[in-house]
């Protein structure tokens, strides 16, 4: 070492220490950026589910067919069911158990489901609602399982885990091979108008009828995938279902004087509808431009004056469905027409009592249509035979059938808007079900984003496209704020399980719905999204998706990096909030040596004050801060002083130096006399206090004040 | 520990048949606004749902947002409101003014405010409003006081919560 170095190094240590003494070895980090790449967070690629986002030449899924007798007790109110099931592994593994839900469990007098509550004191209570909840004994209805048992009819071994039963072998089930076995059980059918649920009777007491609307009535296969291996988690009531696709026989005994609806082909039309029905729905087949009555509303009152002590047998075949339920009443009316969907024709249904009429003869099949029309533009041709929309009085989908709201409010027997649009919104939703995720069939009891978000999301398109005026309630940017704004303390992340999210509605629908919607408004345009957005429900037509490959297909599909905005909106519970910190404006003149050299004017406000002999642009450095810890693009409308505005977005990948604070140099002929941020409201932004300079808007509170004064 | 409490209010909704869409939920949001010296209260509730409360409770007709629209019914909306939604700020009893309404979609909005308040410690809200007529109505409250958000959930059998900001 040269004396000149050691020096240098004497100094260099001397200064380090000195320095030492005050601040502490620095210390590195993790990449915290924000535009950081997912593939820590997300699974890795293989060949049952590739990089891109589709399905591998390894992907495999299990197929489970249903052959079932049902009979419906009308006077008991129970449900008698005698069910063969056959298991096909098409996996690669050996299973030594399957697994079967079980969901009626979940109102077994012992179900864990009140159990998990906290309870406190009510500040009062009403007198019925005492007695249910502290002096009648709980409602039984939970499965009563009466046999399990192999085709030679001896005994099936079986656990029962609440709302989950484990079939044990009598000896491992090896890949490519099938198993059959048959169970027999009965439950008692819940009110769901006095009892709550996504299924069971409303009674009318006027004329002694019951509506039924059955569902998750049967024991049903788990999925077993490569994703969770057995999806056997417990049913609590809110977070749904995940069920393989396989194809159902179903015979249902009914009193004979029932109208009934079902998944599935109806095999035995000329025994169990009239005549005149069956002409009246020849009718309908080929009717494309208004419903068709097959049973009138007289029709119907007449029935449900006779309680028939005769039965009938409906009989069902129903091809690669993912879940079977029916809806079946006296005094169901019925009416129906036809969807062309791309030279195909599909049948659009309406079962409903006169309680709700004129609202469902007016809109209910109509809305059915728009909706197999818009979705399968945005998705896949409906691939089904028919979609049926019943007045169940509730809002729950299942293949081909949905179960909707709405009866009408006004004391003349008629309905206003706002019912009228309520039962609108709900029957596209729930009918657009049976695309997400009925046919694109994510696992709803991890995911509920993957079907509600989704579904939320093209449903707005059906409405607008039902009506251009519908009063949209749900997925506009705007609408999200007062919840992603709220105590971060009951929010969760979207990629959270449905069971533990706080506010359900806006977790798992508003929220996904105006991201999407944010997406492809905002972020990537109608024609990258919608290619890819198809894309994904293509590949996953009648497959189990799950994120990561939602994530990857709008990537793969767009050619636009999304994983910034994945983390942001699905991944965390970050807020937007974009303001203008500062503005510096600034005039050109000529320095020495050719240089050209800005002059800052730093009076108040945007207006520059230069000479009028000097010839220049105007220029603005503007820092725009970020109090929200979403990236997103910052969307600038510049108002000149001619009045004319221009509007310019930065993306979103500005922030990736700097996530609080960026600086932007814009230059023009024109006087700027305001900078508004997001002006149209298309980010969610939080906090539109910082969103203007000059600063000028008010909150929700005084600008309403102010309207009042004036 | 105040969370738990919360969390059991919103975990009961599924027994509700929660699986969409027609539900019962207004939102009060309050805040207190140091340099108005006020407490200003913005409340939405669905249009349908308060409709029919005013209409059974007062025996009118008030078809809002159509030509026939009842006239002058922010009598209704005031006397509804102050019966139905009270509160304690600091522990003690509070009048409020009912400044106006406006709508938007479905929706109705509500302003109210309390002034000549200088320092809020807590806000005691008893709020029944649309429980008499819904009885699956919920009222979620969401505060904002010193730069502390307190939120809770009301309904038929819990309607009156204190939520303090220390």
């Amino acid at each position: 070492m040269t004396k000149t170095r050691r020096l240098v190094l004497g100094i260099l240590i001397l200064t380090g220490a000195a320095f030492g003494q005050s601040t502490k070895t620095k210390q590195g980090h993790t990449n915290q950026n924000k535009f950081k790449q997912l593939k820590e967070l997300l699974p890795t690629p293989n060949l049952q589910r590739t990089a891109s986002g589709a399905p591998g030449i390894k992907y495999t899924q299990q197929k489970v067919d249903y052959t079932m007798g049902i009979i419906l007790d009308d006077v008991n109110r129970r449900i008698y069911g005698d069910e063969t099931i056959t298991y096909h592994n098409n996996s690669d593994d050996t299973l030594a158990y399957l697994w079967v839900q079980l969901d009626q469990n979940m109102r077994a007098a012992d179900s864990k489901t009140p159990d998990i509550q906290t309870s406190k004191i009510p500040n009062s209570i009403s007198k019925t609602k005492f007695n249910k909840s502290y002096m009648d004994a709980p409602f039984d209805g939970g499965f009563k399982i009466e046999s399990v048992l192999n085709m030679n009819d001896s005994n099936l071994q079986y656990t029962v885990n609440r709302t989950m039963m484990r079939i044990n072998l009598p000896q491992p089930l090896v890949s490519g091979a099938k198993f059959e076995f048959k169970i027999k059980w009965w439950y008692n059918i819940n009110n769901h108008r006095t009892d709550g649920g996504r299924s069971g009777y409303e009674h009318f007491s006027k004329d002694g009828n019951n509506n039924y609307v059955i569902a998750q009535f049967y024991p049903r296969l788990c999925v077993y995938d490569n994703i969770e291996g057995w999806q056997n988690e417990q049913f609590w009531g809110r977070s749904e279902f995940a069920l393989e696709f396989g194809d159902f026989t179903v015979n249902i005994t009914t009193p004979e004087d029932h109208m009934l609806g079902a998944t599935g082909v109806l095999l035995n039309e000329a025994d169990v509808l009239t005549k005149k029905e069956l002409k009246r729905l020849k009718v309908a087949k080929t009717t494309f431009d208004n419903p068709v009555l097959i049973r009138t509303q007289e029709e119907a009152e007449k029935t449900e004056k006779n309680k028939s002590k005769k039965t009938k047998i409906w009989k069902f075949y129903a091809e690669n469905v993912r879940d079977y339920a029916f809806a079946t009443s006296r005094k169901f009316i019925w009416d129906a027409m036809a969807v062309d969907i791309n030279g195909k024709t599909v049948m659009a249904h309406s079962l409903y009592s006169k309680e709700a009429n004129p609202l469902y003869g007016d809109h209910s099949t109509r809305a059915v249509v728009q909706t197999l029309k818009t979705y399968s533009k945005y998705t896949f041709d409906y691939p089904y035979h028919k979609a049926i929309s019943v007045d169940g009085q509730m809002g729950m989908e299942y293949p081909q059938i949905c179960f909707n709201p709405g009866r009408p409010d006004l004391p003349d027997g008629g309905y206003s808007d706002r019912v009228k649009y309520r039962m609108i919104k709900v029957t596209i939703h729930e009918v657009g079900h049976n695309f997400f995720p009925m046919i694109v069939n994510s696992d709803e009891r991890q995911w509920t984003w993957m079907d509600e978000g989704l579904n939320s999301y093209v449903e707005m398109l059906a409405e607008l496209e039902y009506d251009k005026d519908f009063p949209v309630t749900r997925g506009y940017p705007k609408n999200i704020v007062g919840y992603m704004s709220g105590d971060q303390s009951q929010i969760a992340p979207i990629m959270s399980k449905g069971d533990h999210v706080y506010e359900f509605g806006n977790n798992a629908y508003g929220k996904p719905a105006t991201a999407l919607w944010i997406l492809r408004e905002t972020i990537m345009g109608k024609e990258l999204f919608d290619h890819a957005f198809r894309t994904y429900s293509q590949r996953w037509m009648f497959k189990h998706p799950t994120p990561a490959d939602f994530f990857r297909t709008m990537e793969d599909a767009s050619g636009i990096d999304l994983d910034w905005f994945w983390r942001g909106w699905f991944y965390s519970t970050d807020v937007t909030d974009i303001g203008i910190e500062n503005v510096r404006k600034f005039y050109a003149a000529d320095g020495e040596d050719k240089s050209v050299n800005f002059i800052e004017d730093t009076t108040e406000g945007l207006k520059i004050n230069k000479s009028k002999t000097a010839k220049s642009k105007y220029f603005y450095e503007i820092a725009f801060n970020k109090p929200g810890g979403l990236v997103m693009p910052i969307i600038v409308a510049y108002t000149y002083d001619d009045g004319t505005t221009e509007k310019k977005t930065y993306p979103a990948q500005i922030w990736r130096y700097n996530d609080n604070q960026v600086t932007k140099v814009v230059h023009s002929e024109k006087q700027i006399i305001k900078i508004v941020i997001d002006p149209d409201l298309e980010t969610a932004d939080v906090d539109l206090s910082n969103n203007s300079f000059p600063k000028d808007i008010e909150d929700a509170f005084s600008r309403f004040k102010t309207k009042m004064k004036n | 520990m105040k969370f738990k409490k919360l969390y059991f209010l919103f975990i009961i909704i599924p027994l509700l048949a929660f699986s969409t869409h027609k539900y019962y939920l207004s939102l009060t949001q309050i805040k207190f606004k140091e340099e108005s010296k006020a407490v200003q209260i913005i409340i939405n509730v669905f249009m349908d749902d308060i409709e029919i409360a005013l209409n059974k409770d007062y025996d009118i007709d008030l078809q809002l947002t159509t030509k026939k629209e009842l006239k002058n019914n922010d009598v209704y909306f005031e006397r509804y409101l102050k019966n139905k939604l009270q509160l304690k700020i600091n522990a003690l009893k509070k009048e409020f003014t009912y400044i106006g309404k406006e709508y938007d979609g479905d929706l109705v909005y509500f302003y109210l405010e309390i002034e000549n308040i200088t320092n809020v410690t807590s806000i005691e809200v008893t709020n029944k409003i649309l429980l008499t007529h819904f009885p699956k109505q919920e009222n979620l409250i969401k505060s904002e006081v010193n730069r502390i958000n307190k939120s809770v959930l009301l309904s038929k059998d819990y309607y009156l919560e204190k939520l303090s900001y220390q």
